[in-house]
């Protein structure tokens, strides 16, 4: 059995009157330990299939399965341990106003885990921030910094499940690629489970074991990693996007 | 004679948290032909473009030896002199198209705008003159395109907008910063084909501003390679895989190929003689 | 001495703070060298703090007794020895009147500036978080404090209390609240949806602890400075309840009940209605100029960088 079942997941948003479909009758499963690729353009749905697994975006048909329970609505405590996210913009997920300290202690207040100060500074060695940032507040770092912070904080409560949505997107080619070797690490060191969504083929292809590729909410085409590798892909849109992909560029 | 030349250009902002340098000491000469000025952020490469039109607003300042624009000094330029150039004669295009386009003017009477204060033409000449303009940027229904208000347009197609609107009054300099970062991959090599197609006819200066060398590479010239303010390294496009800073080489390398192998990607190494 | 400031200011601005409270006592100094390039700011807080010395300090710093009447040196113009600023119709030293004066102003915009703040974001940060039905009653329920103008419902509220300094405080703090409901609410509109609370959330907190931990944070700067700006406001309405005799009771010095008493003699001895209108006026605007100030200094948006 799979550990995240996702069957014929749809998402409506109403926006101004309007039922706007935002993922269509999409299925995948991603199995433990496993790490699976979402990619596609702006407007895919790829983002609100994270939202939708974490009671972010309204679910309007199809089920979702964390190790064979349904989600029940809403992401509660119990869930919050397995499943933890990673968003897109480092600027805005972090809280302007809280310090680093603040921000990696609240989980462990709020599940009631004592040793906090151990805790916030073995995180930060993790991610690989220096322990003096921190009471800094997340004005005072880069964005490369501010991100280690963010994955520091989805790792407090030890989940298994980590959801990436675009991680390293807003950050300069250099701090991606060092993002991208963290990720792999704390895969590797913790066994983690990742489901991670990006625009870009390329670090989807280095990253991940699986990936479906899609398209105006649905799901266009499923390829493993040599598949795509080999551009063996069925589907027009999957290969006009491995065309287009930045490292093809330079070579075409 | 060269169209823009730049000497020992220095960009710095007095902040209370102190002395902040952006851009310390650019040096470069362009014709007219393509130059790529990459970097990551905070490498100046923006604040380099901005100080060209002399954008930068208090409290930071602009100095250089020397900053001319087709023979003539645009560090003693008058604030009325400036204007005249921004715009006729050097263009900029940014990176989100939603920021830089007015959000409750169609885009019709943004184009005809200047054409109608500036150029003082009939409603009817501006019109065609528009519409000409779009079809340049291979916008397919240019009449729909004109009726349309900045957020009924994809990121793609106001991008092409905001290129036709800069290119209308035929500049001879035009600086792009990173035209298309915010756009769909698909998406940005359509924008970048038009772009590099409407330079080469009309024989314009291009600065092209990008955090992505390969892009860059592929698209200019000549790349001028940035970090903390200064130019590292300076190369024609062709010899990139030649690179000899270890920056260069570092940015070329450290991003993810398909079917790459899956060992860590290599980092920069930020305590480098070259990086302090 | 110089070596040691300069250490101080060094231990605020060290970008690693090692404590929660260097961090934040190094947040609040880089904020004050931001409002100290502000010169309006500065001559506004100076004000306000002028106004704070004068209260703290009235039996010290007034000439005469603000009570005790002495009806043979009534109605002195002012400058005359012993009696800078005049004397009313009952020989009273104005000068002493308004210093103590001070004090009734500072505790009605004190007592107000806690109440009805606090009041306001609690109901704006609830409405705006849950939206849906809470937040259509809360905010019907401000709207209808909202239709009445202030000094109207003060008025009732005091009418149907009675008059005195307790009772004008309370229809005071019940009459401003609504308006910081609103800039909470608005503020909370635009917080609510970002990912940092998505991302608190996503770790199981509870909307009591989002709304006080995560929520509120947000929306203090713009009602601080909503406060400060609305605290001219607050010594109108005072020194007006004053004015109509229903709030602070003769013979206590309150300011606008100086006015209301001066106005007697408005043309023949224009100095006992003048002082304290100009003490209010002056109090006004220097919580006006702070107000403006603030808003540059702690509004998130120029302020996060």
């Amino acid at each position: 059995m799979a550990l995240i079942e996702i069957d014929n997941l749809s998402v409506t948003f109403l926006s101004k009157g309007h039922r706007v479909l935002a993922v269509k009758d999409v299925s995948l499963a991603v199995e433990a330990r496993e790490s699976f690729g979402l990619v596609g353009e702006s407007g895919s749905g790829k983002s609100t299939i994270l939202r939708a697994i974490c009671g972010l975006a309204p679910v309007s048909g199809g089920a979702i399965r964390i190790d064979g329970q349904p989600l029940d609505r809403g992401a509660g405590k119990g869930f919050a341990r397995r499943v933890q996210m990673v968003f897109q913009d480092p600027y805005a997920s972090l809280h302007p106003r809280h310090t680093i300290d603040r921000t990696l202690s609240e989980p462990l207040a709020i599940h009631g885990i004592g040793d906090t100060d151990a805790r916030v500074m073995r995180a930060l060695d993790d991610v690989g921030l220096p322990r003096s940032f921190r009471f800094r507040f997340p004005h005072q770092l880069s964005g490369g910094q501010r991100q280690r912070v963010a994955i520091a904080r989805a790792l407090m409560l030890e989940p298994e499940i980590l959801l990436l949505d675009e991680p390293t997107s807003a950050l300069d080619a250099s701090v991606q690629a060092e993002t991208l070797n963290l990720l792999n690490r704390l895969r590797a060191e913790r066994g983690l489970t990742f489901l991670m969504v990006s625009h870009d083929l390329a670090v989807i292809d280095h990253m991940c074991d699986r990936i479906l590729v899609m398209q105006h909410g649905q799901a266009v085409e499923e390829l493993t990693r040599d598949q795509l590798a080999g551009a063996q892909m069925k589907t027009d849109y999957a290969r006009s996007l491995f065309a287009a992909s930045a490292d093809r560029m330079l070579a075409g | 004679m060269s169209l823009l030349s730049v000497k020992n250009l220095r960009v710095s902002f007095d902040t209370e948290a102190g002395l902040v340098e952006a851009v310390r000491g650019v040096s470069f000469e362009l014709g007219r032909e393509r130059l790529g000025i990459v970097g990551e952020s905070g490498s100046g490469k923006t604040m380099t473009g901005r100080a060209v039109l002399r954008l930068i607003r208090p409290p930071g300042r602009i100095e250089a030896d020397r900053m001319a624009f087709d023979g003539q000094d645009l560090m003693r330029a008058t604030e009325r002199e400036m204007r005249a150039l921004r715009g006729p004669r050097i263009a900029m295009v940014m990176q989100d198209p939603k920021y830089s386009l007015n959000p409750v003017m169609k885009v019709g009477a943004q184009l005809m705008e200047g054409l109608r204060q500036r150029d003082r033409l009939s409603r009817m000449e501006a019109h065609d003159k528009a519409i000409a303009a779009l079809e340049a940027v291979q916008i397919r229904d240019p009449g729909r395109v004109m009726e349309a208000y900045p957020h009924e347009l994809s990121g793609g197609m106001g991008q092409r907008v905001m290129i036709a609107m800069m290119l209308i009054p035929n500049p001879d300099l035009l600086i792009a910063d990173e035209p298309t970062s915010a756009l769909d991959v698909t998406v940005q090599a359509e924008v970048l084909a038009i772009l590099d197609g409407l330079v080469r006819n009309r024989g314009m200066g291009l600065i092209f501003i990008s955090h992505d060398l390969r892009l860059v590479a592929r698209f200019c010239d000549r790349v001028l390679v940035m970090y903390k303010g200064k130019v590292v390294e300076e190369l024609a496009a062709q010899d990139l895989m030649q690179a000899k800073h270890p920056y260069t080489q570092g940015l070329l390398n450290c991003l993810p190929r398909i079917g790459g192998p899956r060992q860590p990607l290599p980092g920069l190494d930020r305590n480098a003689d070259w990086a302090v | 001495m110089s070596t040691g400031m300069s250490q101080i200011t060094t231990w605020l601005r060290d970008p690693n703070p090692t404590s929660r409270r260097q961090a934040r006592l190094g947040q609040a100094f880089m904020a004050w060298l931001r409002m100290r390039r502000n010169p309006l700011a500065m001559v506004g807080l100076a004000i306000v703090a002028v106004l704070l010395v004068m209260a703290a300090f009235a039996p010290w710093l007034a000439p005469h007794d603000p009570i005790t009447q002495d009806l043979s040196n009534r109605l002195l113009p002012p400058l005359t020895p012993g009696h800078l600023l005049g004397t009313d119709d009952f020989g009273r030293d104005i000068l002493s009147r308004i210093l103590y004066g001070s004090r009734i102003t500072l505790f009605i915009i004190g007592l107000v500036a806690v109440t009805a703040p606090v009041f306001g974001l609690l109901v704006g940060t609830v409405a705006g978080y849950f939206g849906g039905w809470t937040d259509e009653i809360l905010m019907r329920i401000t709207d209808i404090f909202l239709a009445f103008p202030k000094l109207i419902l003060a008025l009732a509220l005091v009418a149907v209390l009675g008059p005195g300094m307790e009772n004008a405080i309370l229809a005071i703090a019940l009459t401003s609240w609504p308006p910081y409901a609103r800039v909470a609410r608005a503020e909370t509109l635009t917080v609510r949806t970002s990912d940092y609370i998505a991302a608190v959330r996503l770790q199981g907190a509870g909307p009591a602890r989002i709304i006080l931990g995560h929520v509120m944070p947000m929306c203090l700067p713009s009602v601080i400075i909503r406060v400060t700006l609305d605290m001219a406001g607050v010594i109108l309405i005072a020194a007006g309840l004053g004015f109509l005799g229903l709030g602070v009771q003769p013979p206590l010095p309150e300011w606008g009940a100086m006015i209301s008493a001066g106005r007697k003699y408005l043309f023949e001895q224009w100095w006992v209605a003048t002082m304290p209108g100009l003490a209010i006026f002056i109090v006004s605007l220097g919580f006006n100029l702070l107000g403006d100030g603030l808003r540059d200094v702690l509004d998130p948006r120029s302020a996060g960088r």
